[in-house]
């Protein structure tokens, strides 16, 4: 279990438009975060140097150390929570498409969001346990618990909710937010209990994903798409591959650890493909087109938008 | 509605509430990454931060205090850095293993099937071995010379040297044997344990001489690689599942796609060095071999 040292970065939105007056914002934010932490050691300095005998200054030395990393990483985010609070008030988030250009305000609220956010998530990504990670996402409003492992992936830092004991494999991409050629689309990602998503799985915005599934690697969901409780998924978009009884209380004997037939495995994967392209053509000899126009995917959960309105 | 069939309900009719093998058999792939590691933890890695720190310490007294012309200091200065950050980290490594030790007197590590409960020894002892060995690969991995990592995991108990590398994908750091040359590709995934459902397994994965990796791909539990055998990226294996030697394979999840011809090329001009045809093997070497196995034929034309 250790990170590969080129993808050690964190949370992170791909294709954020920076503009410089956001740098600015994020400079400022670093200079105010590390302050605390100097703070801490000049008053660690006061008490505890002596040019005579030095010990008591270098034995406790390491344990300040880490102290003042673990403020910075608290410093920087409770200073971003305040500047977000502010800007959520200029502009409410919200879900929906958006165009991709600097005129559309969504736009340009969301990268500032994503680009301010970037420090403190860093910061606490640098860190060896999964503690600080978890505070970070809880406190920029993303329902999570601390029994999850978010760690090793990429989740996106807004619009998403967890439910307990969910394992987020090495790799993978939980996202509330994407670019598709000139739109922005948020939406929604829900993630309910017991679910294990495996290794470089990309989760899509607007999932949801029931209790106690599994998802196998490699496997994708689509742009709102519904994934029933206690299935395994697999293949891209995510499909029902088998029904999820590893939750039961069954005993461990039970567990056959030997894929009897391969070749049968090999055609239960191939068939998932086939049978998709067999309903396609059955679809298009009715003279029904299979349209697969974004307009269509972002209805799927039209009538819960509705009672959310109203 | 006609549009939403392609996806969602296509398999819907298979359900059925009758259990068979198949239910629980374990042909997919999911991950080993859990960190519901409990505060308690941090307890361990308090200690092993602030002894490794106060030896990082003393040595720094010593340079401070010392009574060299303070220009030299200066000029040394970086490289006493550096070789602090590498005391700092190899003493880390010794307190780690310490507690390692006693972690394992207490609870040996062993494969099988656990179930993710508190009350399991063994499913405890498997998320504390791996936090702890954890802070040791993430101190190597964030220092600027990564590829040392392979010294830790050598320090671990793995079997590795220096011919192979790994440093740019997901490790785990127990119960893996590897052989010579063995190129792990940037993103991969190689599990010794898996979570799926409320179990846990732990098998070891074996990689033989030369083998190769690509990128992104993932290496379940109990995975053998033969010699000579390359992986494609983007790849899934399988639980226990068998790579043959001298195959290229490739797709989810693995199956053979081609013979490995590249490795037949390497193998029989080394092996024309033992016959002792001289001229033959350097116009050979000449078109086949790169420069760094050089000093195999070298070493075959002499005898």
């Amino acid at each position: 279990m250790s990170v590969p040292n080129s993808m050690r970065v964190g949370p992170f939105c791909a294709s954020v438009l920076v503009k410089k007056r956001y740098l600015f914002l994020y400079i400022f934010l670093i200079w105010i975060s590390i302050l605390p932490g100097l703070l801490e050691l000049w008053a660690y300095w006061q008490a505890l140097w002596n040019d005579v005998r030095p010990l008591f200054f270098y034995v406790y030395l390491p344990l300040l150390l880490l102290a003042i990393y673990i403020t910075t990483v608290i410093a920087a985010i409770i200073f971003t929570k305040m500047v977000l609070i502010v800007i959520n008030i200029l502009h409410k988030p919200k879900e929906g498409v958006f165009l991709r250009h600097p005129s559309d305000k969504d736009y340009r609220y969301w990268s500032l969001r994503n680009t301010i956010k970037k420090w403190p998530t860093w910061l606490s990504h640098k860190f060896p346990f999964p503690f600080l990670d978890n505070l970070c996402f809880k406190v920029f409003n993303v329902k999570t618990t601390f029994s999850n492992s978010l760690f090793e992936g990429w989740v996106d830092t807004e619009f998403i909710s967890f439910g307990k004991n969910v394992v987020c494999g090495q790799g993978a991409i939980i996202q509330s937010s994407v670019i598709i050629g000139n739109f922005l689309i948020i939406r929604k990602t829900i993630i309910e209990d017991n679910v294990r998503i495996g290794a470089h799985v990309i989760v899509m915005p607007g999932t949801h994903i029931g209790r106690n599934s599994i998802l196998n690697t490699w496997s994708s969901t689509m742009i709102g798409q519904e994934l029933e409780e206690g299935w395994i998924y697999n293949g891209g978009p995510a499909k029902k591959f088998k029904k999820n009884r590893f939750f039961e209380d069954i005993p461990i004997e039970k567990l056959s650890q030997k894929v009897g037939d391969y070749e049968g495995l090999l055609k239960k994967y191939d068939e998932q493909y086939v049978k998709r392209e067999v309903k396609k053509r059955r679809l298009l000899e009715k003279n029904i087109k299979p349209s697969f126009h974004l307009k269509d995917r972002l209805h799927l959960r039209k009538d819960k938008d509705n009672d959310d309105e109203n | 509605m006609e549009n939403d069939d392609i996806d969602s309900n296509i398999n819907t009719e298979e359900s059925s509430n009758e259990s068979s093998d198949d239910d629980f058999s374990i042909d997919f792939t999911t991950s080993s990454a859990i960190s519901s590691v409990g505060l308690k933890f941090l307890v361990l890695y308090i200690p092993i931060f602030w002894f490794s720190g106060l030896v990082v310490a003393t040595f720094w007294y010593g340079y401070a205090a010392g009574s060299t012309f303070w220009i030299i200091k200066l000029l040394y200065l970086p490289l006493f850095l550096l070789s602090l950050m590498f005391l700092f980290i190899f003493t880390s490594f010794f307190f780690c293993k310490l507690l390692l030790i006693l972690i394992n007197l207490m609870c040996v590590p062993k494969e099988g099937i656990f179930r993710i409960d508190t009350k399991d020894p063994n499913f405890e002892f498997w998320k504390l071995r791996i936090e702890l060995k954890k802070i040791v690969l993430w101190f190597l991995r964030n220092w600027p010379l990564p590829w040392l990592d392979v010294l830790a995991f050598r320090f671990f108990g793995v079997k590795i040297d220096f011919s192979s590398h790994l440093n740019d994908a997901w490790v785990d750091c127990e119960f893996i044997e590897f052989g010579n040359n063995i190129t792990v590709g940037q993103g991969a995934v190689l599990m010794s344990s898996m979570i799926v459902g409320n179990f846990l397994i732990i098998k070891k994965i074996t990689l033989d001489d030369f083998s190769l990796i690509g990128g992104q791909s993932t290496i379940a539990p109990g995975t053998h690689f033969g010699k000579d055998t390359v992986l494609g990226a983007v790849s899934v294996t399988t639980l226990n599942q068998r790579l043959e030697d001298g195959w290229i394979y490739g797709g989810i999840p693995a199956r053979k796609f081609k013979p490995n011809k590249y490795a037949e090329e390497r193998t029989s001009t080394i092996h024309k060095v033992d016959v002792d045809e001289e001229e033959k093997v350097e116009v050979e070497y000449d078109i086949n071999i790169d420069e760094n196995k050089r000093k195999f034929l070298k070493r075959g034309s002499k005898e």
